[in-house]
């Protein structure tokens, strides 16, 4: 804040500002600096993030609005020469695509069928949710995008991302109408993958360059130069078979992944919407019918959204017992 | 009688300020990865900062520098703080002060702002790798001082042009 002075002050000396008002500045950055670590970010502050975020995505839209048409202006002059040749090249593709439509439309049916009978819900294709790319902050800290859906759309933090390649990240901040994604090079990003071809699983550990690391492969991994690497599902956040990229052998005898979606500039995404699969130490108990009593404690810990429907219209739930012998009953009920 | 420099209404050197500021923070976040084969991204927004403390510098305070930091903090998912603290900190160590403020001529002020990049994004560095709890990337900030040393004349040529013709002032000033 400038400082009251008379103008020939003003002269002299220049614009003079307020050092309390500075000394408190440069305290409250380094208090944030402290607090907002991304390891370990507060609700509050992640909250206020997500807030931002959602006021400046529209805004940000409309600059990528005119990026989006530059883009496309050089592979369409860059293409005229080649239209005619790429349009019987294309029918050519769209006789032999009928054919597979037909096959998938099969296989897809086939696959409810034996989804069905074995009691097995996979995310459908549709049930994806498209977004476009409002920014792309490239800097030191953070590799990330912010998407223009958010928690409006169903978007929530975790569920994975993809372009039309193969994996970009998943989401770790969401706002109702953005959120912004974790790419696979960004620093903190740890994905659980395996080589497809033997199964041969690995960290995929982001530093921020181009190519993400493959850590803890094991002695002798049996992963070759070339290999699809593909989501493994192992931690439960993300579903196992998502593409990532292909392996490359390091000089220094290491591994790493070339990324499928580094293909194309991550412009449009799907939002993958994919329910984490939860621990078994963190499952709610089932609900069963017991002989005894709900106990005080009972009536908090073994609580299930149903429940909760149920207590607020007077009803009494019949609770399972929490551990002990009493889990026999569980047991026998299921 | 006023003085030349009184010409312009205080209010449009404002607004050109606002508005110079809000595009620089806004193409810095822009995706320009869209845009093939561009991924090199000087850092406008400090670019906007330095010379508009230089010329006005009544419209670039510290809670105005802090406020933009932290701006680009939030824009770009950097931890809260780093931006803030490092142009807080580079540009009230190399603003320019005394009478005239920034001087007409292109060179001193390439080396005062050579000078001012080169602080903050060591700054951002330090602050950022204590906040990531690992070292920071440091190729995207070579980049990005490599960048901005490349682009700065472009604008500072055209601020000084305008300052000579005008006495003083910067976009409406």
């Amino acid at each position: 804040m400038a400082s009251r002075r008379s103008t020939r002050q003003d002269a002299e000396q220049g614009v003079r500002f307020s050092r309390t008002l500075f000394i408190a500045l440069l305290v409250i950055s380094g208090a944030l600096i402290a607090f907002d670590r991304p390891a370990s970010r507060s609700a509050p502050f992640a909250s206020f993030r997500a807030g931002f975020t959602d006021v400046s995505a529209p805004l940000l839209d409309l600059v990528a609005q005119p990026l989006r048409g530059i883009k496309n202006i050089g592979p369409y002059w860059r293409r005229q020469g080649e239209l005619v040749e790429e349009n019987a090249q294309l029918r050519q593709q769209l006789i032999e695509a009928r054919y597979w439509e037909d096959l998938a439309y099969r296989q897809r049916d086939r696959i409810e069928v034996y989804e069905d009978a074995l009691d097995v819900e996979s995310a459908a294709i549709e049930d994806r949710i498209g977004a476009w790319t409002v920014a792309d902050p490239r800097g030191p800290f953070v590799r990330a995008r912010l998407i223009g859906r958010g928690s409006d759309a169903g978007i929530q933090d975790g569920y994975p991302v993809i372009n039309l390649y193969g994996l970009v990240g998943r989401v770790y901040e969401t706002g109702r109408r953005s959120a912004r994604v974790l790419l696979l090079t960004d620093l903190n990003s740890r994905v659980p993958v395996m080589a497809d071809r033997s199964n041969a699983r690995a960290i995929l550990v982001g530093d921020n360059s181009e190519f993400p690391r493959l850590d803890y492969v094991g002695r002798a991994p049996d992963i070759q130069a070339g290999d699809r690497i593909v989501s493994s599902g192992d931690d439960g956040i993300l579903p196992r078979g998502l593409p990532v990229g292909e392996a490359v052998a390091t000089r220094e005898g290491g591994w790493r992944v070339r990324l499928y979606s580094d293909q194309a500039p991550v412009d449009f995404v799907w939002v993958w919407p994919y329910e984490r699969v939860t621990p078994p130490d963190q499952e709610i108990e089932p609900v069963t019918p017991t002989q005894f009593p709900p106990t005080a404690v009972d009536a908090g810990a073994n609580q299930d959204p149903d429940e909760d429907a149920d207590e607020e219209a007077g009803e009494e739930v019949d609770r399972a017992p929490a551990s002990g012998g009493d889990g026999n009953a569980t047991e026998e009920a299921l | 009688m006023r003085k030349p420099t009184e010409r312009t209404s205080p209010w449009l050197a404002a607004t050109g300020c606002i508005l110079s500021v809000l595009v620089a923070l806004i193409v810095q976040a822009s995706p320009t990865r869209l845009v093939d084969g561009l991924t090199i991204m000087p850092t406008w927004t400090l670019m906007a900062i330095f010379l508009w403390s230089g010329v006005r510098p009544q419209f670039m305070p510290p809670i105005a520098v802090f406020a933009i930091g932290l701006t680009q903090d939030l824009l770009t998912g950097a931890p809260m703080g780093v931006w803030a603290l490092s142009y807080l900190v580079a540009i009230s160590v190399f603003r320019f002060r005394g009478e005239d403020g920034m001087p007409r001529d292109l060179p001193p002020v390439l080396l005062r702002f050579g000078a001012t990049l080169l602080l903050a994004h060591g700054i951002a560095f330090a602050a950022g790798s204590f906040a990531l709890e690992q070292m920071a990337d440091l190729q995207p900030l070579i980049i990005e001082i490599i960048a901005s040393i490349l682009m700065f004349p472009l604008p500072a040529y055209l601020v000084l042009r305008r300052r000579r013709s005008r006495g003083s002032g910067f976009i409406g000033g």
